[in-house]
């Protein structure tokens, strides 16, 4: 069983808005004091890998990253954790990528690496939020694709995925090979990585694949969004005045707050 | 661009919120293109949905009913969406973004050659160039960005509880048609083995018109008891910010926010969240936000419209006395 995770890296999400800055010239965001993590999504994507593995009792499992240099911190994240192998796609040699771009390279990567039987996503980046990577990589390798899974087990020859619905819950059943975006769940939340494997994870060479190694040419990866124009990115300014309901003690503010409640006719 | 598709995926009972929202998208849009809407129904819904299609302003109403269309199935979902596109001459197709639409949009993008976005809060139509501008949320709500398309076809995610449905015209008329797809059963690879409906304590928080939510303030499951007994009470549902399900305190299906559920309920009372940006992404749609929380600088004071600087230890108990009293005084 080979399994596939594809990891992204980005601004740390949790930094206060207070210090979050735009730069609506080059439409991106300014790293600031930010840190760069794995993005959530993708760290429950490889704690789902990491769980089916475990109850497997076998199987190797290979991280990628499409990103730049300082990417190898993301995959020595996932290698600290366990993963067997750990690669990273040159975007620097890939300019302007966007969701078709970045799914025909891992797709291109995935295929160097077959069989691969599952390949995991996050279900959206914490940066662009696109959402579509995992289901384009599926089109890709003309594979089924999966959305929103919180767990995956052997069923016999097939997968049983356990997915989240509007309704509740269901489970798919799908034969490998397969692409799935993965959603957080409390049965997949990150395990934290031992000292020891962070050490080992800390000397291990991490290979970087290019258009050379990738047999992909950066012109060949615009894909229909191509054609958008991405017009701005702001801060959107909120106008909202806050009434403090006020009072001596909590009784009059509760009292206070019933009748606002009962103002706005949901009392 | 003038030709609009509001793809619906059918589910038990009545036409829901989430096709509402995916009409009234269609219909702004169309609006704005000076174009006309035409709502797929692709499965066999009820009998109902053609005429809330309609009401929600759609001109035209293909239904689409294979045998192999029975229960959702993701390729055959596809395949199916990618004929109806085509035979309808779609530029521009919205799709929900619940677990079926995300699953479908790319997929149906990469056959139809269609620039796709998921996640999109509005999209607005130029009669006069025919463009679309699509607005969307990234970096976790701290920023929009805007994006503008010039070519078909399109294919766009809509948000769920980001759009207020247009106003239903009871009544309305729309051509209605069949349309025949072409599937072959050999194309699903995949196989739904068990569906499980959430048992939640009030409504889905989704569809909930009153939510009393918790955060880390709350510092414990002990203060979900209090919010659990306010929001029967007032006859709603209890959430929780991710700081509060990461603790473990409730589960996670009780989220709200970007990596969690879209809520838009009248009021979202906001107990002990300090109103992370992430959060603030779930609540978009919320008609009234009321917060409570006693550091007076929590960035939720700037989202709410009213607030209580207090803990909510002794608060929620004086609030919970204090609804008890107005019921009582109104003879409810």
């Amino acid at each position: 069983m080979h399994l596939v995770v594809c990891l992204k890296q980005i601004l740390d999400p949790e930094l206060p808005p207070g210090e979050f800055r735009v730069d609506a010239q080059k439409k991106e965001a300014v790293r600031g004091s930010a840190s760069l993590v794995i993005s959530v999504f993708d760290e429950n994507a490889l704690e789902t890998a990491l769980q089916l593995r475990d109850a497997a009792g076998q199987g190797k499992i290979t991280a990628l990253c499409v990103g730049p240099e300082s990417a190898v911190d993301a995959l020595r994240r996932a290698l600290s954790l366990r993963v067997d192998e750990a690669i990273r796609i040159r975007e620097e040699e890939f300019p302007a990528l966007d969701g078709f771009g970045t799914a025909r390279l891992l797709a291109a990567a995935v295929r160097k690496l077959e069989p691969a039987d599952l390949v995991f996503c996050g279900r959206e980046a914490g940066d662009w939020h696109g959402a579509m990577v995992g289901g384009l990589l599926a089109g890709e390798l003309q594979r089924p694709f999966v959305s929103l899974v919180a767990g995956a087990q052997r069923a016999g020859e097939k997968y049983a995925l356990r997915r989240q619905t509007d309704e509740g819950w269901e489970t798919v059943e799908c034969a490998a090979p397969a692409v799935v975006s993965v959603t957080n769940d409390d049965a997949n939340q990150p395990r934290i990585p031992k000292v020891k494997d962070n050490m080992m994870a800390f000397r291990r060479q991490i290979p970087a694949w290019g258009a050379a190694e990738l047999g992909v040419a950066a012109a060949s990866l615009a894909g229909p969004n191509a054609a958008l124009e991405f017009a701005s990115l702001y801060v959107p300014k909120s106008e909202r005045q806050c009434q403090v309901l006020g009072g001596e003690n909590a009784e009059e503010k509760a009292a206070q707050m019933a009748k606002k409640l009962a103002e706005i006719q949901v009392l | 661009m003038k030709n609009v598709v509001a793809l619906l995926i059918a589910a038990p009972g009545s036409l829901r919120r989430t096709e509402a929202e995916v009409l009234s998208a269609a219909r702004r849009l169309a609006d704005g293109l000076g174009g006309r809407v035409t709502a797929v129904i692709l499965g066999a819904a009820d009998e109902s949905w053609t005429a809330d299609a309609a009401a929600y302003g759609a001109e035209r109403v293909a239904r689409v009913e294979h045998a192999a269309l029975g229960s959702y199935q993701a390729e055959l979902a596809v395949e199916a969406a990618r004929q109806a596109c085509l035979a309808l001459q779609a530029e521009v197709c919205f799709v929900p973004s619940s677990t079926y639409g995300l699953e479908l949009a790319p997929v149906l993008a990469q056959k139809l050659g269609a620039a796709v976005v998921a996640d999109v809060t509005a999209a607005a139509g130029d009669a006069a160039t025919g463009a679309v501008k699509i607005t969307k949320p990234v970096y976790g709500g701290k920023a929009n960005s805007e994006l503008i398309a010039r070519q078909a076809p399109l294919v766009l995610a809509m948000r769920s509880r980001a759009v207020a449905p247009v106003e239903k015209k009871a009544g309305a008329a729309a051509e209605v048609m069949k349309l025949d797809v072409q599937l072959d059963a050999a194309l699903a690879k995949s196989t739904i083995v068990e569906r499980k409906t959430e048992a939640a304590g009030g409504a889905r928080l989704e569809d909930a018109r009153i939510i009393v939510s918790g955060g880390r303030g709350l510092g414990g499951r002990e203060g979900f008891a209090l919010l659990e007994e306010l929001a029967g009470l007032l006859g709603g549902s209890v959430g929780a910010s991710r700081a509060a399900c990461d603790q473990g305190w409730v589960p996670a299906s009780w989220q709200i926010g970007q990596t969690g559920k879209k809520v838009a309920p009248e009021l979202y009372l906001a107990v002990g969240i300090s109103g992370a940006s992430q959060h603030l992404v779930g609540i978009g749609g919320a008609k009234h936000i009321v917060a409570v929380n006693k550091d007076e600088k929590a960035p939720i004071f700037q989202a709410a419209e009213a607030g209580v600087v207090e803990d909510f230890k002794t608060f929620i108990p004086a609030l919970i006395q204090a609804v008890k009293k107005h019921k009582a005084a109104e003879g409810k």
